[in-house]
């Protein structure tokens, strides 16, 4: 997991210095013609626009070699590294060309060998950075030696200094002393700070992943301790069942009281480790079987749950369906069920009479889900905490005291598992809107996931 | 009143008297086993008409495991089984009848716990009905 963030960044890094080279091979031309055509300075032009054009062909080239070598289901970063260490020496042998068809030592350009080594110390090891500058130093070095020892011509810089300098043994001694100096500082002050970093991320990196696996371990034995307390709740409240129904006999009407009392917390307690096993495992399970599924249907059934709790409190329910294409794409029993916790919360923060609607429209790409309701509203200033897990409005603890503060946090867990967004409206006293919007085709699923 | 007979499978024998209870309210004949072994036995001895089993006993698929032997046995495969899980919650995807494979999951009904004695009631019902038609 590691290892692949880091080749990741390196590939992004490749085509970064990718991107620079467009500039460099525009910058080269763009110069020569400046230099020949407004400074007056006489150049050797042909070759200089030449390797221009190599440039770009060269640039191209590496930008088809990196795709192709990342392209498909396992990507070989480690002939990315190598196409790195080439790119970074061949952009150096490019420069000295470049230089010695445009004046050798007498061009000041010749300190932007130092990018190069700002690059290289970026992106490969502190030896490798070194070695890249020991190859710089040994091109520019060949390429005085030579133009010295007129192995190679020199291409004098005429109209940019008044006299040849390429056999100044003093004038090359000391710029070449200050080239190199320049070279190995650069890199090794470059070095220092890129790896400072990358130890600083990694550190970061492992911090995270050690948060995760924490986070991982709690929820495990979150869902251990609730799955037991379940089972033991499970029993009970089906026993206590029996009991208040009196399909074990009659009751006089202090047990009855009291049984029915018990009854009822059991049921919330009971709610309450469901709703936390729900969640729980969510997080845990983090992917969903997705598939595509009518939207109608769904909220339907979504409807047809919650319909007697809404008649019990003469709550009216509205249904305003307006979407292109009844299918969407999802894990259908999640989706259905966060309507049916919406819808829930609703309806139990609704007064009687009051009016919940659903509606559920498009939104360019995007399915969206709302339900309005006249009920309470949530405070203003606790609205930034409502989805947190067991939090419950102060307003929604008076007028209900059941509860487990986790139907919303279930909503998010899954809409954020289809790449969803969710979002609320609500004035107290007034009512709440909560919406979610969920990608209607797995394309947009999977782009929302990169 | 009816009289069919029912079998209860479940090593939690806390809630098999709850729905022994549950049944026995309207009429059902009940009995009840601990574990698929004493299950088998007593499918042998009792012959119900229906099987309520449930899934985690000693081990996390013991129900299925017997409910895929019940299915493979010409004399039990046709006796219904209603199967006690929240299995939703256990495997994150929801087994309806209709959806589930019936050879990897080869019960009628699935019911889950806490027991809510007008579903039971009702479930177990409709599994006789249809066994019946």
């Amino acid at each position: 997991m590691m290892q692949d963030s880091q080749d990741e960044r390196l590939l992004k890094r490749a085509y970064w210095v990718s991107r620079q080279r467009w500039i460099a091979a525009a910058l080269v031309c763009a110069a020569t013609y400046g230099s020949t055509n407004f400074f007056g300075i006489s150049l050797n032009s042909v070759p200089l626009y030449l390797i221009g054009v190599l440039l770009v062909a060269y640039n191209a080239l590496l930008i088809l070699l990196l795709k192709h070598f990342t392209r498909g289901e396992f990507p070989r970063y480690e002939a990315v590294k190598k196409i790195v260490a080439f790119q970074i020496s061949a952009d150096l042998v490019i420069l000295t060309f470049v230089l010695h068809y445009s004046g050798g030592i007498e061009n000041p350009f010749v300190f932007y060998f130092i990018f190069h080594m700002i690059i290289a110390s970026i992106l490969l090891s502190v030896t490798e950075s070194f070695l890249q500058a020991t190859f710089a130093c040994l091109l520019f070095g060949f390429m005085l030696l030579f133009e010295y020892e007129q192995i190679i011509p020199h291409y004098c810089l005429k109209g940019f200094i008044s006299n040849c300098l390429y056999q100044d043994t003093r004038y090359i001694m000391g710029t070449y002393f200050t080239f190199v100096t320049a070279i190995f500082l650069v890199v090794y002050m470059a070095s220092s700070i890129a790896s400072k970093m990358k130890k600083a991320e990694e550190g970061y990196r492992e911090a995270n992943e050690l948060l995760r696996q924490k986070d991982r371990i709690k929820d495990e034995y979150v869902l251990r301790v609730t799955h037991d307390i379940k089972g033991h709740l499970a029993a009970i409240k089906s026993c206590l069942d029996v009991v208040v129904r009196k399909m074990a006999g009659d009751l006089n009407p202090q047990q009855q009281d009291l049984l029915e009392t018990s009854q009822r917390r059991t049921t919330s307690l009971n709610n309450f480790v469901k709703a936390l096993l729900n969640l729980t495992t969510m997080k845990l399970q983090g992917k969903m079987e997705m598939s595509r599924f009518s939207l109608g249907d769904t909220i339907a059934g979504a409807l047809s749950t919650i319909e007697s709790n809404a008649s019990a409190k003469s709550i009216s329910l509205v249904r305003k369906i307006d979407v292109a294409s009844d299918e969407i794409f999802g894990n259908q029993v999640s989706v259905e069920e966060a309507i049916i916790d919406l819808l829930l919360n609703a309806v139990k923060y609704t007064p009687e009479k009051g009016t919940v609607t659903l509606r559920a429209e498009d939104n360019c790409a995007y399915v969206r889900i709302e339900v309005e309701d006249t009920g309470i509203g949530i405070p203003q200033k606790e609205q930034n905490r409502i989805f947190e897990e067991f939090f419950r409005a102060s307003n929604a603890r008076n007028f209900e005291r059941d509860g487990t503060g986790l139907g919303l946090s279930i909503v998010k867990q899954i809409v954020e598992s289809h790449k969803g967004r969710i979002g609320f409206e609500s004035k107290e006293n007034v009512g709440t809107k909560i919406w979610f919007e969920l990608p209607a085709h797995p394309i947009e699923a999977e782009s929302n996931h990169d | 009143m009816v009289e069919a007979k029912v079998l209860i499978v479940d090593d939690d024998q806390d809630v098999s008297k709850a729905i022994k209870a549950i049944l026995n309210s309207e009429g059902y004949v009940v009995s009840c086993a601990g574990g698929s072994e004493e299950g088998m036995k007593m499918l042998e001895s009792q012959q119900p008409d229906i099987v309520i089993l449930d899934v985690m006993m000693s081990t996390s698929s013991e129900g299925f495991d017997m409910a895929r032997v019940l299915r493979k046995n010409s004399r039990y495969k046709n006796i219904p089984i209603l199967m006690l899980t929240a299995i939703k919650q256990k495997t994150g995807f929801d087994f309806k009848p209709s959806a589930g494979d019936p050879e990897w999951l080869p019960v009628d009904e699935f019911l889950d716990k806490p027991i809510e004695p007008d579903l039971l009631l009702a479930k177990v019902k409709a599994l006789l009905e249809k066994t019946d038609e």
